[in-house]
Formats: C-alpha cells, sequence, structure tokens
C-alpha cells in the first residue's frame, strides 16, 4: 500500500521572546498508509495541534522531513502549500470553521472556489457532498440556523469536497455532546471504509476507539505507536 | 496545449469566484458598504460639479470674448511723469491718431472708439442703451453684422451725419408691435437720430451683459452733439486690426514708431501711450478660467481624499474583523494572492460604484442648477474620465495596504482568533 504521509525526524520549536526556542516536537518518526484510520492522544500541551498543523500544511516543520503521497512538503514556499492543502488535505477543526455569514452551500463551495472549478461545478459538488453528509435539506440555511453536530458536518463535507487524499481532524468532537459525537464518529469510520486516509487528534478514548491505529504523543515525543486495542497507557 | 487551455479556464473561474467573494461581502454588509460609498460618492459628486462650474465660467469668458474681431490691437493712453515736468498734462488718444494708424502696412481696418450711455426714446418707448461712438470700421474691430440697413460711411463720419446703427434688444424695445426702425426717427440723449440700420443679435457678452442694447454712432456726431471733450477729439481707445496673426507684432512696432513721430516724441522719452495685443490679454483672462477651474477641482478632491481615507479606514476594520475568515479560506487552499485580490476587488468595486453614481448625481446636479440660472452646463468628457480614473487609483489606494495586511495573516493565528 501507498504511504499517504511519511515523517521523518520532525522537529518543531517556537521561538521566544528572550532565551532559547522551546521545542514542541522532537524527533517525531511516523507513516501512515493509504486508508489507514490514526488516532493522536496525549497530554494537554504535548503538541498535538503543531503535529497536526504540521502536517496539515499550515505550519512548517524546524527540521526534518515531511512527505505527502511521497513529495517532500517540507521546504516548499507559501503558494505550494496552499496547493497542497487545496488539493490533498481536507481539514475539520474542532471550532468548526464555517463562514457565519455564507450559506452551507456556500461554505461547502469555497474549497472549489481555490481548485479553479467553475460556480455551477461549485455548487454541484458541494450539493453532493452535503446529501452524502445528510444534509440535503439544508443547503441554504446559515451555520447559525443549525445544531453543532450539523455544522461539523457541514465542516466535513467542506474538508472532502475537493475529493482530498488525507482528512486530519483535530478535536473534531471537542464541541459536541456524546451522542453528536457518535454520530461524527460514525461518520467518519464510513468515510474510512470508503477509502479515506483519516488522522484525527481526540482527549477521548471512547472516541479513539473508533480508530484502529493510536499514536500517542508525551512532551513531543511519540510513546506509543500501534493498535488502539493494545495501547494500555493513560486509560 | 489542452493543459494550458484548461489553467486559463482555471484563472477565469477563480477571477470571476473571487470577484463573487468580493460582491458578496459587500452585499452581506449593506450598512456599512453603503456609508463608506457615501464618502466616495460625495468626493466625485463635487469634483464632478466643480469641474462643470469652472467649465461653465469659462465659457462664459471665453463667449464674451466671441464678439470681438480678430488680431486686434489696442491703443490706450498712458499716463507719463517726465522728470521734472510734466508732458503737456494729460496724455490722450485722439481721433487724428487712428488717422495715422490707418496709412500704416499690416492695418486692415481702425476704429477710434468713445463709450457712454444715453436714453433713446421713439413715441412713447423709451431704453437706457451703450453707446459706441466710432467710425465705419467698427463693424470689422467690433464683429458687427449689419441685419437690416446699411452701416455708417465714411462720409457720415465725416460730416457728423445724425445717423444711427441699433442692435435688436433696442429696437425690440422701441419697436414693440414689430414694426421696422429702419428709416424711423429716433431720439438720442434728446437728439434726433435716423436709424441706418439694425445689428445682427450677438447675444450675452461678459458678465451677462446684453451686447444688442449697443447703438453705434459716428465718433464726430457724438462728439459734436452728445458729449463734447474739452480736449477736441478725444477717444476713450483705438481698436486696430492687423491683416494677419503673423504681422501683430511688426503692426505694432510700426504703430509705436509712427505715433511716437507723430506726436514729436524725443528720442529716449517714454510712449505716452500703449499697444496692447488683444489676442494676447485675452488668453490671459482664459487662462484665469483654467485657473478657476483647476483651483476648483483640488478644492473638491479634498473631500475625495476624506472618502478614500474612509474605504482605507473601513478596509482595516473589515480585515480585523474577518481575520478568522481569512485563515479558514487560507486553511482550506487560498493562497496569498486570492486573499489578495478578494480584499482589493472589495475596495475597488466601492469606490467604483461610489464614482459611478457620484458622477451621475454630479452630472444630474450640475444640469439642474444650469437650467435654473439659465445657463448652459457642459457635459465633460473630462468628467468621465476623472470618475473613472478615481474609481481606480482610490481603489488601488485604500484597498492595497489593507489587503497586503490580510495575507500576512499567519492561518494558525488567524483561527485562533476570536
Ligand atoms: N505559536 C506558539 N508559540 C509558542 N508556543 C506555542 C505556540 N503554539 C503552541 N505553543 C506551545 O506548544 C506546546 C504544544 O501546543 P499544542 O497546541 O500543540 O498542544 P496540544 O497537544 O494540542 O494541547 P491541547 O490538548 O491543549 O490542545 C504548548 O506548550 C504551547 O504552549
Ligand atoms: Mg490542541
Amino acid at each position: 500500500m501507498a504511504k499517504v504521509i511519511e515523517v521523518e525526524h520532525l522537529y518543531k520549536s517556537y521561538p521566544m521572546a528572550i532565551g532559547d526556542p522551546y521545542p514542541v516536537l522532537k524527533d517525531v518518526n511516523f507513516s501512515i498508509e493509504e486508508g489507514e484510520f490514526v488516532a493522536i492522544m496525549g497530554p494537554s500541551g504535548s503538541g498535538k495541534s503543531t503535529l497536526m498543523n504540521t502536517l496539515g500544511c499550515l505550519d512548517t516543520p524546524t527540521s526534518g522531513v515531511y512527505k505527502i503521497g511521497g513529495e517532500v512538503v517540507s521546504g516548499m514556499n507559501e503558494d505550494q502549500l496552499a496547493n497542497v492543502r487545496s488539493e490533498k488535505i481536507g481539514f475539520v477543526f474542532q471550532g468548526f470553521n464555517l463562514l457565519m455569514k455564507r450559506t452551507l452551500l456556500d461554505n461547502v463551495s469555497i474549497p472549489l472556489i481555490y481548485a479553479g472549478y467553475g460556480l455551477d461545478e461549485q455548487h454541484k459538488k458541494a450539493e453532493e457532498m452535503l446529501s452524502h453528509v445528510g444534509l440535503q435539506n439544508f443547503v441554504e440555511r446559515f451555520p447559525s440556523q443549525i445544531s453543532g453536530g450539523m455544522q461539523q458536518r457541514v465542516a466535513i463535507a467542506r474538508a472532502l469536497v475537493n475529493n482530498p487524499k488525507l482528512i486530519l481532524a483535530d478535536e473534531p468532537t471537542g464541541n459536541l455532546d456524546t451522542k453528536t459525537s457518535v454520530e461524527i464518529m460514525n461518520l467518519f469510520q464510513k468515510l474510512n471504509e470508503d477509502g479515506k486516509t483519516i488522522v484525527l487528534v481526540t482527549h477521548e478514548p471512547d472516541i479513539a476507539d473508533f480508530a484502529k491505529r493510536l499514536i500517542y504523543i508525551v512532551d513531543g515525543v511519540v510513546h506509543y505507536d500501534g493498535p488502539v486495542s493494545e495501547f494500555k497507557g493513560k486509560r | 496545449m489542452e493543459k494550458n487551455v484548461e489553467i486559463i479556464d482555471q484563472k477565469i473561474h477563480m477571477s470571476r469566484a473571487v470577484f463573487r467573494e468580493s460582491w458578496i461581502s459587500i452585499k452581506s454588509n449593506k450598512l456599512r458598504s453603503f456609508l463608506t460609498t457615501l464618502g466616495i460618492i460625495i468626493g466625485v459628486c463635487a469634483v464632478v460639479i466643480m469641474v462643470a462650474a469652472g467649465q461653465t465660467v469659462q465659457n462664459m469668458i471665453n463667449d464674451s470674448f466671441e464678439g470681438m474681431g480678430s488680431n486686434l490691437l489696442l491703443v490706450r493712453p498712458e499716463f507719463v511723469a517726465t522728470s521734472g515736468v510734466k508732458s503737456g498734462g494729460q496724455s490722450v488718444v485722439k481721433t487724428g491718431d487712428a488717422d495715422v494708424i490707418k496709412k500704416l502696412k499690416y492695418i486692415k481696418a481702425v476704429s477710434p472708439i468713445v463709450n457712454g450711455t444715453a436714453q433713446i426714446i421713439y413715441g412713447n418707448e423709451n431704453y437706457m442703451a451703450s453707446i459706441v461712438a466710432s467710425t465705419p470700421d467698427y463693424l470689422y474691430t467690433g464683429k458687427w453684422e449689419i441685419e437690416r440697413g446699411e452701416g455708417l460711411s465714411d462720409r457720415d463720419v465725416k460730416s457728423a451725419q445724425a445717423y444711427i446703427l441699433i442692435g435688436k434688444t433696442i429696437e425690440s424695445n422701441l419697436f414693440p408691435s414689430g414694426e421696422s426702425a429702419i428709416g424711423k426717427t429716433v431720439r438720442v440723449s434728446n437728439i434726433p437720430f435716423i436709424v441706418k440700420g439694425v445689428l445682427k443679435a450677438k447675444g450675452q457678452g461678459m458678465g451677462g451683459v446684453d451686447r444688442d442694447e449697443t447703438v453705434i454712432m459716428p465718433v464726430t456726431t457724438y462728439r459734436r452733439r452728445i458729449r463734447g471733450s474739452y480736449i477736441p477729439n478725444r477717444v476713450n481707445y483705438i481698436m486696430a486690426q492687423v491683416d494677419s496673426d503673423k504681422n501683430i507684432n511688426k503692426a505694432k512696432r510700426y504703430i509705436e514708431n509712427a505715433l511716437r513721430e507723430s506726436r514729436r516724441l524725443k528720442p529716449g522719452a517714454e510712449n505716452d501711450f500703449r499697444v496692447d495685443d488683444m489676442t494676447e490679454m485675452v488668453e490671459t483672462v482664459k487662462s484665469v478660467g483654467t485657473y478657476i477651474s483647476i483651483l476648483l477641482a483640488s478644492i473638491a478632491s479634498i473631500s475625495l481624499i476624506v472618502g478614500s481615507i474612509g474605504i482605507m479606514n473601513m478596509m482595516l476594520v473589515s480585515v480585523t474583523e474577518r481575520t478568522r475568515e481569512i485563515g479558514i479560506r487560507k486553511a482550506i487552499g487560498a493562497k496569498n494572492s486570492y486573499i489578495l485580490y478578494q480584499f482589493l476587488l472589495e475596495a475597488i468595486l466601492i469606490s467604483f460604484i461610489g464614482s459611478m453614481v457620484g458622477m451621475v448625481l454630479g452630472i444630474g446636479i450640475s444640469q439642474v442648477v444650469g437650467v435654473i440660472l439659465e445657463k448652459s452646463v457642459p457635459i465633460s468628457m473630462l468628467t468621465v474620465v476623472i470618475s473613472f480614473s478615481v474609481a481606480i487609483i482610490v481603489g488601488i489606494a485604500s484597498g492595497i495596504f489593507p489587503a497586503i495586511k490580510a495575507t500576512k495573516l499567519d492561518p494558525i493565528e488567524a483561527l485562533r482568533y476570536q
């Protein structure tokens, strides 16, 4: 199977106002194959979001090599990174991050603007995606007019609409109640069964159980990397 | 090849989409967009009105010189205080000077002129006329034409005949029933005169005076019958028409030399008269009109600058308010250039709409004012050019800085922004 993600000797440190840079990720190594469903866990402040931002090409590593689908991404310029985000990655955030003044249809269409689709095609694909997540009856609504669970579905539809290889989700259920969280996780599971590679960060073991593989990070170092079922750490 | 077509297609799609995004964001903030646009509307409107006002003034100035012959030299007295003794008191020009000038090379027409006003009466009707006492040549130097009857002759001047030529306004006021004035005896300052000709209408002159209130009579008759002068044959000034504009300077020198000789001025003595090129004087006055236009437009453009600062202010607020939106857009694949275009386009759209509305409003207002004041106000190409340039320049100038600020936002920070 082809590798979607390869991370080799990844370091990330933030410059401090005084003194040495503050290291957050320290020599992280792993790779993820196409079709995997990976949960990333770890204590607060351990560097999960930093790792996700790097994987999502929103941030660049201080050193080390990061490849998506065999292509070296670390060292790309801003425009190239924007292209990678547009073509290969779908991002789902904890806070949904929808444009509140735009309809659901427009929200899901926006990634297609940057992918260069015409308006008709944008709307056709966005509508398809919204029905895929069960929101075909809400296309002309605004985010404020639907529930949090539905908003997260819109965000997932938006992440999927340009057919990326990789779905990254940073605590996608963090703002949702248990019942809605399960619904969202079922959706992720279904997407994974359809062949999408999914990497998500979570604090909750119950959520991580939906995944197949777990990467556990403590203080910027990978402590465990293996099947979810065999993890005997902080549970 | 096919790949290129595809890329061009994508670019077109993207520019359309970015345009749509800008437009939607303007629409979704109606009040703020409207208030911002208002600044530009007022600015452009003011500039358009001021340009129209300036051009109207300029046209009025130009029109008032319309009724003047071309290639004119103006000979006027100049007071000179010679060292010690005053040279015979006042300096004057006289009809005799006109005779001297008339003989010179390059001179086509010469008219000594005395101006005055006098009551003109026919039957029960009377009118205050402005009198020009001159010679037959005045028809050329003053650019008059005879509509009916005939002009004055040299003999009329020589023998001081009581003949007059009258303007249209005089005729219509003295003869309200519409009968012709030709051959009728009218009284000017209580002296009977025979109307020899009626002048073609000229309309308004400088300062809105009616040039058809003019009465033309022989200068000799005026001096003998209406108002004498204790210096015989004294006139106000002499107008000399040169045959071609190439010869104006030569003719001017000839006149100066000839008059110095006839006045027996010693070498080195200053001229007690002056010869001015009317065309030059007219150009000077006309250029004042241009300066007035530029001044008015510059004052008005201050409000444009204020309007453009308004756009910049709104865009800066907008960029800060929409930090999160910018983060989201970047996270889902927007390049910096698209963010730049979107915000720049927003500013340009606002200034474009403002300029166009301001232009239409400004043209409308100046036309309405023109109708009220009974002046024809030009709609100039300049106004349209200014409006379009303002639309683009103000849009870019006020939008570029906020737009660059938007592209500089770090997506992670921007997403964290509440
Ligand atoms: N821009 C930054 N500048 C400096 N330090 C930062 C920056 N971003 C994150 N950090 C630090 O890096 C460390 C890791 O942060 P990160 O957000 O990756 O943790 P996390 O594992 O996602 O935590 P949580 O579970 O609370 O979301 C933290 O100590 C944080 O303070
Ligand atoms: Mg985090």
